[in-house]
């Protein structure tokens, strides 16, 4: 008796559409920048809690301002760095 | 109908359509309730990811300026009399309020001085107490220790001493005066 392994057994499936797995790919690839940049976030808030109780003032200017450049690039995926839809690529 | 058309349009326009079906071998093999385990949608994770990071931002902004508001303000505290002070015992200590509701310390030594500290711990703001055997203040959170004397740091990790508490003796009686943030350099 042959075993079929879960790679053979994907292959018998109808393959999915290169375009469908695409955007897969790149809604993984955006959940995973976001996580890494609210991890960024989280340290660098603890960081400036740190400072401040600590009145270390001269750090948390920038503190802030990397926590918003952060912000920024988290709006920016958000917004901009889309899969794209489906409309764009039956027409594309 | 109507109702059918949408269903079709929502198909087309998702980019999540087969999210809450069964779509790879295995999950066909194993027929268990997928509306448990597909509850929470990448577009809902990306949503909420984003809420985060508008939180943090937010939070780090908010704190850093407050910290920073705060230390700037300088107001003179009017003098409040410590009620109990005079009859403190040496080698004691006793809790009181300076300013407001703000909590302090005030420490009679084995000499008969006194001295007052704030009681929130520089690490963490958790209350420090005074441990007579060993004479000093001791912070339970994270075992930060102070000097008695002068509030400065002796071990753990406490970035700075701890605000000091100006007193005064009017007539027999001890006041608080003012209080003092100390910095890191002290």
């Amino acid at each position: 008796m042959k075993f079929e392994t879960t790679e053979l057994r994907y292959k018998r499936l109808p393959a999915k559409a290169p375009l469908q797995r695409g955007r897969a790919a790149v809604w993984q690839a955006r959940l995973v920048l976001l996580v890494m940049i609210n991890l960024a976030q989280l340290w660098i808030l603890s960081a400036a809690v740190d400072a401040a109780l600590g009145h270390e003032f001269r750090h948390l200017l920038g503190l802030v301002i990397a926590s918003g450049v952060c912000w920024l690039i988290s709006l920016s995926i958000f917004f901009w760095w889309k899969p794209v839809g489906s409309r764009q690529s039956g027409s594309a | 109908m109507s109702s059918d058309l949408s269903n079709a349009i929502n198909n087309v326009l998702s980019d999540e359509q087969d999210v809450r079906s069964a779509t790879a071998a295995y999950q066909a093999e194993f027929p268990y309730e997928r509306d448990e385990e597909a509850q929470v949608t990448r577009r809902e994770f990306c949503n909420f990811l984003v809420l985060t990071s508008t939180a943090l931002f937010v939070g780090a902004a908010g704190f850093s300026a407050k910290a920073a508001i705060d230390a700037r303000s300088e107001h003179t505290l009017p003098p409040m009399p410590i009620d109990g002070a005079a009859e403190l015992q040496p080698g004691s200590a006793l809790n009181f309020h300076y300013p407001g509701d703000e909590t302090a310390i005030l420490l009679r030594a084995k000499d008969g001085s006194y001295s007052a500290f704030g009681q929130k711990c520089t690490h963490l703001s958790c209350p420090v107490h005074y441990a007579k055997e060993r004479d000093r203040l001791e912070c339970p959170c994270h075992e930060g220790g102070f000097d008695a004397r002068t509030g400065a740091v002796l071990y753990g990790p406490p970035p700075r001493p701890l605000d000091k508490i100006d007193i005064q003796t009017r007539n027999g009686q001890i006041y608080a005066v003012g209080r003092e943030v100390r910095g890191s350099e002290v």
